[in-house]
């Protein structure tokens, strides 16, 4: 995968994507025939934000896997990567999802399932950080990152569930945008705006994870001059 | 004196083999490919300067750290691979008691014996509270012991499951002469019951004891010996290998 | 070995210890005990306000509140004068030590709950569940056993940290947001409407499902959890 498409092509390719995922939202999905309209389209850019959050701490949750079975540094590395960016990924989908809840609802905040979920994985993964902040000993804190990362992803879906399936008020807000009743020309914008997404994110990934390598080589040169 | 399925290594008379062994903590690497040997019933002296990897060493012995390369067997059992039995193989004394505070002598001894599955729990118990003259203190909490006592109730438990190899670290360190005197009537009395490790910064007390000498400096062997080095040419040769000259 | 034996060894110790000392259930049934007055001058908005509906609520976020300083008590003994070595050094599976913990930790919530349920009950709500109480029961013991495994598993984490108590809650409170959306859902309705084991039987199943799919998870990463 490495030499497959260059770096600067991912964004590329990804920026492409996004555009045109965009472009066919407002010019070739349907208006909302609702009370939504226009403000509907953030949609198109809010659930795609989200998958690709998730798809982020999954890669987190193989990689940790991945380190405790080999307990190759590589894949500290990309667990740390991961979290970073599926944790940006989640302030995106807070932040979008609280526009659109302004316009939808006409307040900020709702204690909407897949938005309260968001929420919790937000505190979640920042306590990845914190936890990683507290353990200064390199191995010691690869694999207690691992850890955190395997039981914190476990987690998400439960609590999804338990936010959807279980208050004890009982009257679930579902936004019906999604699942079976979508008409084809929307889930094509949906689509496409999807795999940019996706791509973004892989770029990220890339880009980030040589930072962090360059980073260990730094502290591996400094180290051995004895800085 | 040991398990029967212990004494199957009749193919080598070697307790302790290490070879290649490597440890890294973070970028530091603390151990940097040791090898050495030690015949059973052996004693051997590990000495060094503060942060050679002595320690660090006698950890990996231990199961207590896993080592980063090379091949590390106890007993015939490989630490990393098949650590249970090395832990049923080996006792551990250090400066630090591992003794529960709240806890009586008794309580604490029976824990680790119900820990290492010792059959005769009761009457292993009250000979080795005899042999270190604690009995009359047997049903206090160990945090009324003076530091000497919970010494001699830490060496109880490292042998109280009569482990074939015993790992010493610094057992001297912070003892009042009373308390070495004790000790070193225990080890005088154990000695020929067990294989030994001792890493030290005593010279006097590792010559004594030693069958082998070793001195690792920046976590290297720098110096094999077997014993027989007077105490002032052994002074000569630690100086002439580790400089910075903060022991002795 | 003999994990059994193993198990008890364990557990014995613990218990003995803190019968002993009893500074872990002395403070954790006060925190209780305050919680409750804290509570009742935060909710009592106005004259004669039925606070039935919130009991369930209190509660259980009273318990993991107080688990939480009982979690930490815990670990920080075994970390005191190295003990956790001369645990680590004995011939024991790991998930025996996790076990043996998880049900130490079981047992100190149980005896504080005997204290804070029937308190909290005698305050704060207005009609009898004696008729509920094997559906209460079981809602209690799933959660329980809910918050001991996760509890154990990330205090073994955070006591071998920089931090050690303060970690502890950032890493726990999170993950455990689903046990206290099921377990007071359940506890709620016991209290103030009545409900059978056919109310319940979503809450119950999921605490049942979390109970287990932490255990496994506990399972797998306590090795690494309690050190190399």
């Amino acid at each position: 995968m490495k030499q497959l498409v260059s770096a600067p092509m991912l964004f590329v390719g990804a920026g492409i994507f996004l555009i045109v995922g965009l472009l066919l939202a407002f010019l070739y999905a349907p208006i909302d025939a609702s009370t939504m309209g226009y403000s509907q389209k953030i949609f198109f850019y809010h659930a795609p934000i989200a998958e690709t959050a998730l798809v982020a701490f999954g890669v987190a949750f193989v990689a940790a896997i991945l380190y405790l079975r080999s307990q190759d540094p590589k894949w500290d590395r990309l667990g740390v990567v991961c979290v970073r960016l599926g944790l940006l990924f989640s302030a995106l989908v807070m932040a979008t999802g609280m526009i659109w809840g302004k316009a939808a609802w006409g307040t900020w905040w709702d204690w909407e399932p897949r938005l309260t979920t968001f929420l919790l994985v937000c505190f979640l993964y920042v306590a990845y950080f914190v936890l990683r902040s507290v353990v200064e000993e390199e191995e010691r804190r690869a694999t207690f990152a691992a850890v955190f990362a395997i039981i914190a992803f476990i987690d998400v879906p439960i609590t999804f569930f338990a936010t959807r399936f279980l208050p004890a008020g009982m009257h679930p807000t579902v936004i019906t945008t999604s699942g079976t009743g979508m008409p084809g020309s929307m889930f094509v914008s949906f689509f496409i705006s999807m795999i940019g997404m996706t791509l973004l994110l892989v770029a990220l990934i890339r880009r980030d994870l040589g930072v962090e390598e360059l980073k260990d080589r730094v502290a591996d040169l400094k180290n051995s001059i004895g800085g | 004196m040991s398990d029967p399925a212990d004494r199957r290594d009749g193919a080598t008379s070697l307790e302790i083999e290490v070879a290649g062994l490597r440890k890294t903590f973070g970028r530091r690497e603390v151990l940097k490919g040791l090898s050495f040997s030690l015949e059973r019933g052996g004693f051997l002296s590990i000495f060094g300067p503060n942060g050679a990897g002595k320690t660090t060493t006698l950890r990996v012995l231990a199961t207590l750290l896993t080592a980063g390369a090379g091949t590390v067997r106890v007993a015939g059992h490989d630490v990393r691979d098949d650590p249970m039995p090395v832990r049923r193989t080996i006792g551990l004394i250090s400066h630090n008691p591992m003794l529960y505070l709240d806890l009586t002598a008794h309580e604490n001894l029976r824990f680790y014996a119900d820990m290492y599955g010792v059959d005769d729990r009761e009457a292993r118990i009250t000979e080795l509270l005899e042999r270190l003259e604690l009995s009359h203190r047997r049903h206090d909490v160990v945090r009324t012991y003076s530091k000497g006592m919970r010494q001699r109730l830490a060496i109880a438990r490292a042998i109280l499951h009569r482990p074939r190899v015993l790992l010493l670290d610094e057992p001297h360190s912070g003892l009042d002469p009373r308390a070495v005197d004790i000790l070193d009537g225990l080890l005088a009395e154990i000695r020929d019951e067990h294989t030994f490790v001792m890493v030290t910064h005593n010279i006097a007390k590792g010559l004594d004891w030693g069958t082998d000498l070793m001195i690792i400096e920046a976590g290297r062997i720098v110096y094999e010996h077997a014993a027989g080095v007077d105490h002032a040419s052994f002074s000569a040769v630690y100086r002439e290998h580790v400089h910075d000259g903060s022991v002795l | 070995m003999n994990g059994r034996r193993q198990f008890m060894a364990i557990l014995r110790k613990d218990l003995i210890r803190e019968l002993r000392t009893r500074e872990m259930i002395i403070s954790m049934i006060l925190f209780v005990l305050l919680a409750m007055v804290i509570f009742h001058y935060a909710f009592s908005v106005k004259e004669d306000a039925d606070l039935t509906y919130f009991t369930g609520g209190m509660l259980w976020v009273t318990f993991i509140f107080a688990m939480l300083l009982g979690l930490n008590r815990s670990f920080a003994q075994e970390k005191d004068e190295r003990c956790l070595d001369g645990l680590l050094l004995c011939p024991v599976d790991r998930v025996t030590i996790f076990l043996a913990k998880t049900a130490g930790n079981l047992i100190f919530l149980l005896i504080i709950q005997v204290v804070a349920v029937p308190v909290f009950t005698l305050f704060f709500v207005s009609r009898s569940y004696v008729g509920d109480l094997p559906q209460f029961l079981v809602v209690l013991l799933l959660a329980d056993l809910g918050i001991c495994a996760l509890g154990t598993l990330l205090a073994t984490i955070s006591m071998s940290t920089r931090s050690r108590d303060l970690l502890l809650p950032i890493i726990f409170l999170p993950l455990i947001v689903p046990v206290l959306i099921a377990a007071t859902g359940a506890t709620t309705l016991i209290f103030a409407e009545g409900a059978g084991f056919g109310d319940l039987l979503a809450r119950v199943l999921f605490l049942l499902g979390f109970d287990a799919i932490f255990m496994v998870a506990a399972y797998g990463t306590y090795d690494f959890a309690i050190g190399e």
